[in-house]
């Protein structure tokens, strides 16, 4: 657990230092607002990626939270 | 979305429901605020090569926006399961024979076949619940159930989540935690950890169910890079305990020096295994650390989708995982998108190909390929469009194949990677309509 809440907080210190900078004003939002550009365009998809992934590699979650609820792994 | 629609179907359900309830959905005021129901349906095929596992899935979310931000989303999913999946034992130049995990009956893999185990056959529900709304001017929280049942599996879960924008809100900060319990009844019973695959009818190494709990927390940084571009990191840490063990899942007992299955006599009258073979043994917990990076760009209408994740545990997994899609416009209204996902991970610290008959038995060990070491490439296209009526269509075909390469230190006497590796293909296919 630690070596990873160490790594955690340096990410996220630093990212919120680098992010200060970044970003647009609101008026500027009309690309980013587009169905498309949203980070899940389609929720179902990744549900039933993440349930065919995780029922058949050791990996999980990333995304979100690890999802699981089956006995297939 | 479809605000501005005077009608579609997603209104007429609406107000199909609210007559149900009793309301008066057909005053103006109400129906413009009805018409944020949406709903998310799929049909979905997955289905592996060599009569493997076959799954027929439907799924619907349905997501209702009030106003204030506030939304509740209900999802359902329904999966019928059919087809083999291998047992773990590996393949030889003979025969092979093996107790069903029920206990009950016996069935045999023909020489040089992967045994696969064909008594596979399910049907699973699950459903979910959850509930976003702002909580003051920058913050948002979200709570969520799951749960799902197979005939010998059930999970419920609860899930929570709190997010907080900075920066005129382009940069986005996120904590979530997730607790679950499972419970697990294997056909049969569970077998006792690394006994001996038994005769028909004998279930002296069987115990009764089992359960597990995981804990999942994820943090999170979404950030808006510019105007066309948008980036999110993940941390999350998940940690199970209980029975993590698969308890249909064999080891093949093998000769140290020729890797051939060492025979066994099933007792006179009573058909039963006609090699050695022991139930899997996994440790009662794990710890995995994820770190997952996902940048979406806008290149002039074409959407560039990337993302990254690593994945590391105290089994001693690590994994990659690459995965790129580019959204191509056709025309105003349809779009096709191209995908390639990349995965690579190492083997669990107990993955064994076999057992040898002569050493002493490890504390933990498992053939299960899913633990052992290989990569995975899927390739696939979307195609979407928007109906005449504004509700979205999208159709996708993708392959998935694995190959395994199992380290030489775990093959045994004439093994071969070929011998104990499962390689797998699949195609997933599906439709998909939003309304």
């Amino acid at each position: 657990m630690r070596p990873g809440r160490n790594l955690l907080i340096i990410l996220l210190l630093a990212g919120l230092a680098g992010c200060a900078g970044l970003g647009v004003e609101p008026w500027d939002r009309d690309v980013l607002a587009r169905d498309e550009m949203q980070l899940t365009t389609d929720p179902v998809e990744a549900a039933l990626d993440d349930h065919i992934y995780f029922s058949k590699e050791a990996s999980s979650g990333g995304r979100g939270f690890g999802g699981g609820g089956c006995g297939c792994n | 979305m479809s605000h501005s629609k005077p009608r579609n179907l997603s209104a007429t359900l609406a107000t199909a429901t609210c007559a149900l309830l009793g309301s008066h959905a057909a005053q103006p005021v109400q129906a413009e605020e009805l018409q944020t129901w949406t709903f998310d349906t799929a049909l979905l095929y997955y289905g592996e090569d060599n009569d493997r596992v076959q799954d027929a899935s439907v799924n619907l979310l349905a997501t209702r926006r009030f106003v204030d931000d506030r939304s509740l989303t209900l999802g359902l999913t329904v999966d019928a399961l059919t087809g083999a999946t291998p047992s773990g034992a590996v393949r030889q130049a003979f025969a092979q024979t093996f107790t069903r995990p029920s206990g009950n009956d016996i069935y045999t893999v023909p020489a040089n076949e992967i045994p696969l185990d064909d008594t596979f056959r399910d049907t699973r529900v699950a459903a979910t619940a959850g509930w976003t709304q702002p909580l003051g001017r920058l913050n948002t929280i979200s709570v969520g159930f799951s749960a799902s049942n197979e005939y010998d599996y059930t999970h419920f879960g609860l899930n929570a989540k709190v997010a907080r924008d900075f920066n005129q809100r382009n940069t986005t900060l996120s904590a979530g935690l997730a607790i679950a319990r499972d419970d697990i009844d294997p056909v049969g019973g569970t077998p006792v950890a690394l006994s001996l695959m038994s005769d028909v009818g004998d279930l002296a190494n069987r115990g009764g169910a089992e359960s597990k709990n995981v804990l999942d927390v994820v943090v999170g940084l979404t950030q808006v890079v510019s105007r066309n571009a948008i980036v999110q990191l993940n941390y999350s840490y998940s940690d199970a305990s209980g029975y993590l063990t698969d308890p249909y899942k064999i080891l093949s007992v093998v000769d140290p020096v020729t890797g051939l299955a060492v025979p066994r006599t099933p007792t006179p009258g009573i058909d039963g295994p006609s090699h050695e073979f022991r139930f899997e043994s996994r440790p009662d917990s794990r710890a995995k650390h994820s770190l997952y990076g996902q940048w979406k760009q806008d290149l002039g209408g074409k959407v560039l989708d990337v993302s990254y994740r690593y994945m590391t545990d105290d089994w001693e997994i690590d994994s990659h995982t690459f995965d790129t899609r580019l959204r191509w416009p056709m025309g105003k209204s349809a779009y096709l998108e191209p995908h390639v996902r990349y995965y690579m991970q190492t083997e669990a610290d107990f993955y064994l190909a076999s057992l040898a008959d002569t050493a002493a038995l490890p504390a933990f060990a498992s053939s299960d390929y899913r633990l052992g070491r290989f990569d995975a490439i899927t390739a696939g296209i979307k195609v979407g469009w928007r109906t005449a009526g504004g509700n979205d269509v999208g159709v996708r075909l993708e392959v998935y194949q694995q190959r395994g390469d199992v380290p030489a230190n775990l093959l045994t006497g004439s093994q071969t990677a070929a011998d104990v590796f499962p390689d797998l293909y699949a195609v997933i296919a599906q439709v998909s309509y939003r309304f």
